[in-house]
């Protein structure tokens, strides 16, 4: 019985730490949070998970061609997560 | 030495094609006669046959001479000679990587053969199978396609079975609630004699999972269960960031990439303005082009990882093929 209660009580401040607000979300729901917004800018055709240059998860954004106006309102990060934006073309079913 | 070649060239152009009239002679040539497995120094006509037949069992026209005007033949055995196939040839039986379509396309990739229902079955994309929604389950397929040469009847392989819708984005609506609404919208049109008519559509299209679609054989001894240039399917295995791929398709044949993106929703282009959402997808760079669609990736163990449908100059875009399984209720 004293070693249940134990138990117990150390799983606390485990228990705690899953219920806190403050935990900074994932890149995932970061990217999925975004991806809307950013696939209805003018020339966005892709919203992906990669890397960066320096090997940095990040979020890519491809673009069909020059965008200037769309690039210069992409934020360089969002929620702290690199933004990368690619120009890829446009995408078309083969 | 040379005065010899010369004079064997003549002998032989003399005689060449009474000696490829023989029905086992594929091929005629000028080497050094071999004899009980060794080459020795002396010119010789060289008949390939595709079998060596026992003196015994054959004719007099049918025996290649031991000499033609003086100059020995050697009989050597090398099977049938058939030109290298290329993806876009006819295929019986047909393995994954060649061409394929729907009746009413171009062409596409045949990606690989799945079981459904215990059966085995060919599986490919909407776009290829299907033609983008627009074909009935039934319908032709085609190996190879259209585009190949593919004939009605003589090159139909099998029939389509089913495909998974693709979600295009600003297409009539199958909300009945708001068709309702705008039915009355368009009686009061009519009631104030205006020609404006409304129609209701999807602004926000769904999202789209997969491209695919599959085929029933019409002969099981069509069925070659391996990839074209690559061989045997050896599992599946789900994608990941970094994982080295590779695909064998109509257009391109065999080529190799990484996945560079996870995660990937993207705006596809279909032909006639048409554009579809699709989300969770993989993104390699450039490794694919036009008719490579349906392609199967593969990882460095020959393991399916994806469905090829879609990309840019730059990107190759792949469904997963845990979405493309469930979506279809298929296994391999």
């Amino acid at each position: 019985m004293r070693i249940v209660a134990i138990c117990f009580v150390l799983l606390i401040p485990v228990l705690a730490l899953g219920d806190d607000p403050g935990m900074s979300p994932s890149i995932q729901d970061v990217k999925k949070q975004n991806e809307a917004q950013l696939l209805k800018m003018a020339g966005v055709v892709s919203v992906g998970i990669g890397l960066d240059s320096k090997g940095n998860q990040a979020i890519i954004v491809g673009l069909d061609g020059s965008h200037p106006e769309t690039e210069s309102s992409i934020p360089a990060t969002l929620d702290g997560f690199p933004v990368v934006v690619q120009t890829v073309g446009s995408i078309r079913a083969q | 030495m040379a005065d010899d070649l010369n004079r064997i060239r003549s002998i032989l152009s003399t005689h060449r094609r009474r000696l490829l009239e023989r029905a086992n002679v594929v091929a005629t040539g000028i080497g050094y006669k071999e004899t009980a497995g060794a080459k020795t120094e002396r010119l010789s006509i060289v008949c390939s046959v595709k079998e060596k037949v026992p003196a015994a069992r054959l004719s007099a026209q049918e025996m290649i001479p031991s000499a033609v005007d003086g100059t020995p033949t050697d009989v050597v055995q090398t099977g049938i000679i058939r030109a290298l196939q290329v993806p876009t040839d006819r295929f019986r039986p047909a393995p994954g990587g060649v061409s394929i379509g729907h009746v009413g396309i171009t062409a596409g990739t045949l990606g690989c053969w799945v079981i459904k229902n215990g059966q085995k079955v060919i599986l490919s994309n909407n776009h290829v199978l299907a033609n983008s929604n627009a074909a009935e389950i039934g319908d032709a397929i085609l190996q190879p396609g259209p585009f190949d040469g593919g004939r009605f009847p003589q090159d139909h392989i099998a029939n389509l079975t089913q495909f998974v819708p693709i979600s295009f984005q600003g297409e009539p609506s199958e909300c009945q609630f708001a068709n309702a609404v705008i039915s009355v919208f368009n009686l009061g049109c009519r009631v104030i004699s205006s020609n404006t008519r409304y129609q209701v559509t999807k602004a926000q299209a769904e999202d789209n999972l997969v491209d695919a679609a599959i085929a029933t054989p019409l002969n099981s001894a069509d069925i070659k269960d391996e990839i074209f240039n690559i061989g045997p399917i050896q599992g599946t295995v789900s994608g990941e960031l970094g994982m080295s791929i590779k695909k064998s398709g109509r257009t391109t044949g065999f080529t190799t990439g990484e996945i560079q993106q996870v995660d990937v929703s993207a705006n596809v282009q279909y032909g006639a303005g048409q554009v579809a959402v699709f989300t969770d997808q993989l993104l390699a760079g450039a490794m694919s082009q036009g008719g490579d669609s349906g392609s199967a990736v593969l990882d460095d163990g020959n393991r399916l990882t994806g469905l090829l449908f879609a990309g840019s100059e730059t990107t190759t875009i792949i469904n997963r093929i845990e979405n493309v399984f469930s979506a279809l209720g298929i296994s391999l």
